[in-house]
């Protein structure tokens, strides 16, 4: 395992400054100023130097694609600076004047007349000696915190420092300001910084993501976990994900709203504590709906593939939607948190498709709920679905309930090895930026037409999600609990209220279902693709399918039993251990 | 425009005999009421009465996006009787005070005591809104200065102001002890204010050829000091002294007006230098400024004019201004500012513009019993007199030499005041240095004394207009 930090990206970046500055002025201005600073303070010059701080992994208590979260030992002693300038009023009467209530000013003639000095001040040698903790997370931005003060000196050099006291005053006054700056400010500065960069509706630079802890991050949507789940631990449809883009219409910038994220966030948590009232989300906008519009925007294969890639995620989708029924409900409680994305690298290409994206976007709405209902008999996990969605039944849709049984087998056999497949993989590297490079050349093999090669694309390029869990589960899930976000924690809880919550996910999962197939349906249309899989392995599948899934909640479940204070335990430990507190 | 209880109060001080603007801190009022006259921020509307001659009530109301409001109230020892409460009888400029003469050093009560006519000059007196006590008049008269009755200076003055939505109370005692001495204490009350409020406490102390003041705020334990020494003109007649007798007085004033009649032929008037200093005993800090005032005295026959320049030796400011009444109705002012260590400069100008067409100034409908009069007579004299009349309308009393030269044409005088007393508005402007406009108009219509001004930045054309404002005044 490697990191690779960098440092003068930052540097060569001349925005990032520009960006810089701009935060820091803002969050100077922000707090209104004492009467004796009477303009606004600009930042006139920053620069982080070129000697970047030594930087000591103490833990990594989550690494994944999307997610990082460390602690670090940081020293530095760059050649990094900051120069303020603002004015400031030097006669100490008129500052006295101006705060006091007119009726009992003393009313002096001139001796409150005004002498506004500029004045520069610029911060150098800065010297620093911190334990910070990083957490990365996709959907959260950057946090970081620093365990201790983190200022071990610095040099304040100001206009006046041929005056010893006021130099004394400014460097003992800045000091102390600054302080309170980095424990305070920067942590905020620094998570709006990354939201910006990485708030899904500015991703598509993703050349300025060029940051030191970014090296761990990718776009979201490049590299797709294979068993991408939504909000509530259901299993996403692979067609869904990687039809998921973050430039895609309307539809796509809603699901990724906060607005959005925070109901998500209430249902979940209102499952957690039996609320009676949830949340109403009226237009209820699921990953994988808004997802399948972008599709092709999100594949890194050339356009005139793009019809066979739509089938060939499909297929992978469906089985791996039965395993994760059980694996989710069990124990991969951090899957929500992950941005259920298909590894598509960067996206540029899938123009030829974009046109149809947003008729087909159009058209979701009423195929989700038909083909629910056809399909039910099929799946077994999701069987519960069909009684849950009522709607189903009133909704007779056009010509998709047609095609349903034929899209809904779609089961390639080599699905088979992917989860061992998976699992060897993500054991074996933990890769930060597998999407560019990794995923094209599969996706390039898998355009050229077996179809025996698709269900490979996942095992191989793509870290996978259903070996992922696993991982984690027997792995790694000490150190991951305690940085998983609320959300992840229903999944967690599953077993006791387990046959309830199916339920409510099954309907959560029911438009999702529908959106494959709407998408199936909509790619049979177009007449590009291929004749359905045959439907002898139909069966043979689903039954591996659903052994599989058993074998992996059974496995789970008992990891889960057989030491369960130990569970609840790393579930309460959110600080590090004693080693790393501050000293 | 004043407020009422401003006016009220400056009635007081005129019916005690207290010189206000023998002051160093109003060295340059003249200027500072041309150039930084406040503008009215949005509507304002004041209810005032005088409802006895002891006591006097103010209630306010504004809007600027919310609505706020004041009661006042305001008792006087003192009866206020000679002064005109009635915001249609209350002379404007009065109330609508530009340039400022310069009073006379000595108390109005010993002025008016030279008066053939103590009765005219009351009714001046009462003209003006600032005016001295009649028995005051006449104890001067028979008994003289010094054996005066120390009671007749020892009033009091009350004043209370609560604001409605804020809670804010002020409060104000002024306190005459003896004819020199005064002491104000002011108050201000309000929540967000550190210890909850300040105070204020003023002594004062007016000796006529030099005025003393020390002060101590509770705000930062600030000491301050002021003086103010007046030579020149009239202050510097070797045989002045204010606190002489009457008999000697008016010896004296005849001798003196000898001397002043040839020195009104050349530019006559009065210099004032003065300083303050101010110390933070709780911050540590401190400031003083250091100024100098020309003015000239009522009896000069030329252009009135004024002219200070104070400096901040601390921070290096320099501050000069030049006012001067153009013609009766029309006084200009200028300001400039610099600073030697910033290199900071401002200047700004303004200017005063009366007329007495209705309605209220400068809409159409010319009176026409004005018109054909003001501009018939030969301007010299015309001139001497209007700014006689103008004297006398900011309190300020003829020069007892001046009543020989005055005399044949007393009754013109009365004219004139009649005449003047028929300006129906003011158009005030200013201009700085940043392009900022200020317009405000005031006037009279009907019984109600109204203020509209606006503010305007020419550096944003696209919305120029800063800030409108209207208040409308009533008393009774």
């Amino acid at each position: 395992m490697a990191f690779n930090f960098n440092w003068s990206p930052l540097t060569a970046d001349a925005g990032f400054y520009e960006r810089a500055r701009d935060l820091l002025t803002t969050a100077l201005n922000k707090s209104p100023k004492p009467p004796i600073i009477v303009d606004d303070i600009f930042v006139t010059e920053f620069n982080l130097g070129s000697v970047p701080p030594d930087l000591e992994i103490l833990e990594i208590g989550d690494l994944a694609e999307d997610r990082f979260r460390g602690i670090f030992k940081m020293c530095y002693s760059g050649d990094a600076f900051l120069t303020l300038a603002t004015r400031v009023q030097a006669n100490p009467l008129n500052t006295y004047i101006s705060a006091k209530p007119s009726f009992t000013s003393p009313e002096p003639l001139t001796a409150s007349s005004s002498l506004t000095i500029p004045l520069q001040i610029t911060l150098s040698e800065i010297k620093l000696s911190a334990f910070i903790i990083l957490v990365f997370s996709k959907q959260k931005g950057l946090t970081i915190v620093f365990r201790n003060d983190p200022l071990e000196s610095l040099k304040v050099s100001s206009t006046f420092d041929s005056i010893q006291f006021v130099r004394d005053y400014l460097q003992k006054t800045i000091e102390a300001k600054l302080r309170d700056l980095i424990m305070d400010e920067l942590p905020a500065i620094i998570h709006r910084l990354s939201l910006q960069l990485w708030c899904p509706d500015q991703v598509q630079k993703e050349d300025e993501e060029a940051k030191e802890e970014s090296d761990a991050a990718v776009n979201p949507l490049a590299t797709p976990p294979l068993d991408a789940v939504d909000a509530h631990g259901h299993r996403l449809d692979p067609v869904e994900i990687s039809s998921l883009s973050l430039d895609g219409g309307p539809e796509t910038q809603s699901l990724f709203s906060q607005k959005n994220l925070e109901k998500m966030d209430a249902l979940a948590n209102a499952h957690r504590t039996s609320s009676l009232i949830t949340p109403n989300i009226l237009e209820v906008v699921f990953r994988a709906w808004a997802g399948q519009s972008d599709k092709a925007d999100a594949t890194a294969t050339p356009s005139a593939s793009t019809p066979n890639l739509h089938r060939t995620s499909s297929y992978l989708g469906s089985p791996h939607t039965y395993t994760f029924s059980d694996n989710s409900s069990q124990a991969s409680g951090h899957a929500p948190s992950r941005p259920t994305l298909v590894s598509m690298g960067s996206a540029t290409t899938g123009l030829s498709l974009g046109s149809g994206r947003h008729s087909k976007a159009g058209r979701k709405k009423k195929m989700r709920v038909v083909n629910l209902r056809s399909k039910t008999p099929a799946s077994e996990p999701v069987s519960e679905v069909g009684s849950t969605s009522s709607q189903a039944g009133d909704s007779s849709s056009e010509a998709a309930s047609t095609r349903t049984p034929m899209s809904e087998p779609v089961i390639p056999t080599t699905i088979r090895e992917a989860p061992e497949d998976d699992l060897v993989a993500s054991q074996s590297k933990v890769r930060f930026r597998p999407a560019a490079d990794a995923t094209t050349s599969p996706k390039a093999s898998d355009s050229s037409g077996s179809r025996a090669a698709v269900p490979s694309v996942p095992v191989t390029a793509q870290p996978s999600r259903v070996a992922s869990p696993q991982e984690h589960v027997y792995t790694r899930q000490p150190s991951m609990f305690p940085s998983n976000p609320a959300p992840q924690t229903p999944a967690q809880e599953m077993p006791p209220s387990y046959s309830s919550r199916v339920s409510e996910k099954a309907e959560t999962t029911a438009p999702i279902y529908a959106d494959a197939k709407a998408q199936q349906q909509q790619q049979q249309q177009w007449g590009r693709a291929g004749p359905q899989p045959d439907m002898s392995s139909v069966i043979l599948e689903q039954a591996w399918i659903t052994k599989i899934a058993g074998e992996i909640a059974r496995r789970v479940y008992d990891e889960k039993n057989r030491n369960p204070a130990f569970w609840e335990d790393s579930h309460q430990h959110d600080i590090p251990p004693p080693a790393y507190e501050p000293r | 425009m004043r407020e009422f209880m401003n006016y009220i109060t400056n009635a007081f001080y005129g019916a005690t005999g207290w010189n206000e603007d023998n002051k160093y801190n109003e060295l340059n009022a003249t200027s500072r009421d041309l150039i930084d006259f406040p503008l009215p921020r949005g509507l304002r509307l004041t209810l005032s009465s005088l409802a006895t001659p002891h006591f006097a009530t103010s209630y306010q109301l504004g809007s600027v996006g919310v609505v706020d409001g004041s009661i006042s109230y305001l008792h006087s020892s003192i009866p206020l009787t000679h002064i005109a409460a009635q915001s249609d009888k209350i002379p404007l400029p009065a109330l609508l005070r530009c340039y400022r003469r310069l009073h006379d050093l000595r108390s109005p009560g010993q002025h008016y005591m030279l008066d053939a006519d103590p009765l005219s000059a009351q009714s001046a007196q009462a003209l003006l809104g600032a005016v001295s006590d009649t028995s005051l008049a006449n104890g001067t008269l028979v008994g003289g200065n010094t054996g005066q009755d120390p009671s007749k200076y020892t009033h009091s003055l009350l004043y209370g102001r609560l604001y409605l939505p804020k809670s804010l109370l002020e409060g104000m005692v002024i306190k005459r002890f003896t004819q020199a001495l005064q002491v104000q204490v002011r108050a201000v009350s309000e929540q967000s204010l550190r210890n909850g409020g300040t105070m204020l406490g003023l002594v004062q102390y007016d000796k006529g050829k030099y005025g003393l003041e020390g002060l101590y705020s509770t705000d930062g334990g600030l000491l301050g000091f002021r003086g103010l020494y007046n030579f020149g003109g009239d202050a510097s007649s070797s045989n002045y002294d204010p606190w002489t007798t009457a008999a000697g007085e008016i010896n004296n004033n005849a001798n003196t007006g000898n001397g002043q009649a040839v020195e009104k032929e050349r530019i006559y008037g009065r210099f004032s230098v003065g300083g303050e200093l101010y110390y933070g005993t709780l911050n540590k800090s401190g400031g003083m400024s250091l100024g100098a005032r020309f003015a000239t005295l009522p009896a000069h026959r030329g252009t009135p004019l004024t002219a200070t320049l104070t400096i901040n030796p601390l921070m290096g400011n320099i501050n000069a201004t030049y006012a001067l009444l153009a013609r009766e109705y029309c006084s200009l002012a200028t300001r400039v500012e610099f600073n030697v260590y910033s290199y900071e400069s401002e200047w700004a100008v303004g200017m005063e513009l009366w007329s007495n067409r209705r309605p209220a100034g400068f809409l159409l409908g010319a009176s026409p019993s004005n018109d054909p009069a003001e501009p018939a007579p030969q301007p010299p004299k015309k001139k001497e007199r209007s700014f006689q009349a103008k004297m006398e309308w900011r309190l300020d009393d003829p020069e007892p030499e001046l009543e020989p030269t005055t005399a044949p044409p007393k009754s013109e005088t009365d004219n004139k005041e009649q005449k003047n007393d028929e300006y129906k508005g003011v158009l005030k402007a200013r201009l700085d240095n940043n392009l900022r406009i200020g317009l405000l108009w005031e006037g009279r219509a009907k019984s109600l004394i109204f203020s509209l001004g606006t503010g305007i930045d020419l550096h944003k054309l696209g919305e120029p207009f800063r800030s409108l404002g209207l208040e409308v005044q009533y008393s009774s």
